[in-house]
């Protein structure tokens, strides 16, 4: 029994060393100081790092490159051990509060590290991060893992004189099982904050909207999923869908390659006087097909028509707030420890001058 | 925007102030020092008056490029000497320390004065905070290092020119405590900028890489002096290898590296 408080007592000694906390600290510093000059030179492996929780990328990156990871588990482990140490320093301070209670902003600044330890573990293990998600106005996404869903309604990119996108103006609303639970305006250093949720303006891009084409017998036309012309010789030209980059498999299908203009195709629908009818897709960049070259309704592209779509990040943290509450240890921490080194410095305890 | 001259005013006042000191090390003439805090006082003054006109004239505190920053961290400099010096009245320390300061606003002299408009990404008031006590509690490292270095030189000349050792230590430790204290308000106001911002409280871009180690480097010295072995030659050695590291965080890794902390 005596052997076991003995070695309990060590343990405990071991726990609220000061020394270790200096080792352990200054082990994680040399480990980060290397392993951060790793990091700009290998950008194909670190470049990602914020783009997913912690665990995640590692997860993926570790079976790629260990070799340059090595000292990411280490540094782990030495942050993990570094506040178990703060929290045993804490707990024996607040045993011997009544004798030590002058050092409460010191406490405090321990207490903040340590929420601010659990909050970044909990936000990475049970967080998401996710995006930059393409949305033009009117469109909705689905959030990854949630039964929410963003509907951006409005979006308005302000641009400088030298056309430099200044700020993203978007107006979102946040639906929850159909019904809608927040809006807001989101643009730059404003998110749209609820139940955890960060959600973001990050940049915008263009999309493919039509074609400005030429018509004979018409002349210019602009061409876009539900356009409708009618041609001179009794002919209706409409346009049922429109892809920036397009390919066709082998059983014929057309199908979506990318979002971005490169191999663009648009599907037509040519109602002829006869009632009949012809479907079909015609790739901007080839031949226009049969049925439109013998009418002569084909459709001369000329220039590609582009609208804004908002990049917004959608983010999930549920240690956020436990890191703010850390934050905010640590602010009154610093507030009440520097007011007390001052006290002491007013009552006669200070450097001789 | 008035040019230079001002600017160039203000680089004479603190080598004056530098003059003042040298040739009271050598004389030690009661009023050199007081010719020499004097003319840092002066210099405080019109440096605060520039960075306010440039804060008014601007509508924001102008800080976005690498002469704002640099002027501001060599006002915070001057401050924090002149707030040791009327505190403890150092005397000789401030040659290195104006010295120090001298470099940095220097440094700042040769580049564009000019404001540039403050960009969307930087229109918050997390970013003058953030600002504001990094570079403050920079300050106090810097001041920390100067007085590393003065008990180096003091523990190998042992001149009356200088403070004894004990009080450089103590000041030191002082310089090190306020610093880490500004720059844990620094850390925290950049948190919240950065939840706001990208969604994420803590980045591994290597800006806040580093300045996690400025604050896990200062917490550790904060500890560190409680340690007896360490009260002397190694402590003075610690608060210049931290200061190294502040330097590479502020400046090297915008000069060497790429970043996507803003300003780099």
């Amino acid at each position: 029994m005596t052997d076991d408080r003995t070695l309990l007592q060590r343990l405990w000694n071991l726990g609220c060393s000061l020394k270790l906390a200096i080792y352990v600290a200054s082990l994680a510093t040399l480990l980060i100081m290397g392993g951060s000059l790793v990091m700009p030179a290998h950008p194909e492996i670190f470049g990602g790092m914020d783009a997913a929780p912690i665990g995640e990328w590692f997860a993926g990156a570790w079976a790629r490159a260990p070799q340059l990871l090595w000292w990411l588990p280490l540094t782990a482990l030495c942050l993990v051990i570094f506040g178990l140490n703060t929290l045993c320093c804490l707990v024996d301070w607040l045993i011997h509060l009544k004798a030590r209670w002058r050092k409460a902003g010191e406490y405090l600044i321990h207490s903040g590290f340590l929420l601010l330890l659990v909050g970044y573990l909990w936000g990475n293990l049970a967080g998401f991060r996710s995006g930059p998600h393409r949305l033009a106005a009117g469109e909705t996404l689905q959030l990854p893992t949630t039964q929410y869903a963003l509907r951006l309604e409005r979006f308005a990119p302000d641009f400088s004189a030298e056309g430099r996108p200044l700020d993203l103006v978007n107006e979102v609303a946040l639906l929850h099982a159909g019904q809608e639970v927040a809006r807001g305006t989101v643009r730059f250093n404003h998110p749209l904050l609820h139940d955890g949720l960060v959600i973001l303006a990050t940049s915008l891009d263009q999309r493919l909207t039509g074609f400005r084409c030429f018509l004979p017998g018409i002349g210019m036309v602009d061409l876009a999923p539900g356009s409708r012309v009618a041609l001179p010789d009794g002919h209706t030209l409409g346009v049922l869908n429109l892809l920036a980059d397009a390919r066709q498999t082998g059983d014929g299908r057309v199908i979506p390659v990318g979002e971005r203009l490169g191999n663009p195709a648009m599907q037509l629908l040519l109602l002829r006087p006869d009632g009949s009818s012809w479907q079909g897709w015609y790739f901007l960049r080839e031949a226009p097909p049969l049925p439109l070259a013998t009418t002569g309704a084909a459709p001369q592209p000329l220039q590609p028509l582009a609208g804004y779509v908002s990049l917004l990040t959608v983010n999930r943290d549920p240690g956020a707030g436990l890191a703010l509450a850390g934050g905010g240890c640590l602010t009154v921490g610093v507030l009440f420890a520097m007011l007390s080194f001052y006290r002491k410095r007013a009552r006669g305890d200070r450097p001789q001058v | 925007m008035p040019g230079k001259t001002l600017y160039f005013l203000l680089f004479a006042l603190y080598a004056a102030a530098v003059a003042g000191y040298a040739v009271h090390a050598v004389r030690r003439h009661s009023w050199l020092n007081r010719a020499a805090l004097a003319l840092v006082s002066g210099g405080v003054l019109l440096h605060t008056g520039l960075l306010v006109q440039r804060w008014l004239l601007a509508g924001y505190l102008p800080v976005t490029n690498l002469f704002a920053t640099l002027f501001f961290f060599s006002w915070a400099l001057a401050l924090t000497f002149l707030y040791f010096e009327l505190r403890y009245r150092l005397g000789a320390t401030g040659l290195f320390v104006m010295l120090l300061n001298l470099l940095l606003l220097g440094s700042a002299l040769p580049r564009d004065t000019k404001v540039p408009a403050l960009i969307p990404v930087l229109d918050t008031p997390l970013f003058e905070l953030h600002i504001i006590f990094s570079f403050t509690g920079y300050a106090m490292f810097a001041m920390a290092f100067a007085l590393g270095v003065l008990y180096l030189v003091q523990a190998r000349l042992a001149t009356a020119a200088l403070p004894e050792l004990s009080l450089l230590r103590r000041l030191n430790e002082e310089a090190i405590f306020l610093g880490f204290g500004l720059f844990t308000l620094c850390m925290v106001a950049g948190g919240i900028w950065a939840h706001i911002a990208w969604g994420y409280w803590f980045s591994w871009n290597i800006k806040s890489v580093w300045s996690f180690l400025v604050w896990l480097f200062y917490a550790g010295m904060c500890h560190a002096k409680f340690v007896r072995r360490w009260h002397g030659g190694v402590y003075a050695w610690l608060s210049i290898t931290g200061f190294g590291v502040v330097l590479f965080t502020y400046l090297g890794i915008g000069l060497l590296l790429e970043s996507n902390h803003p300003l780099e």
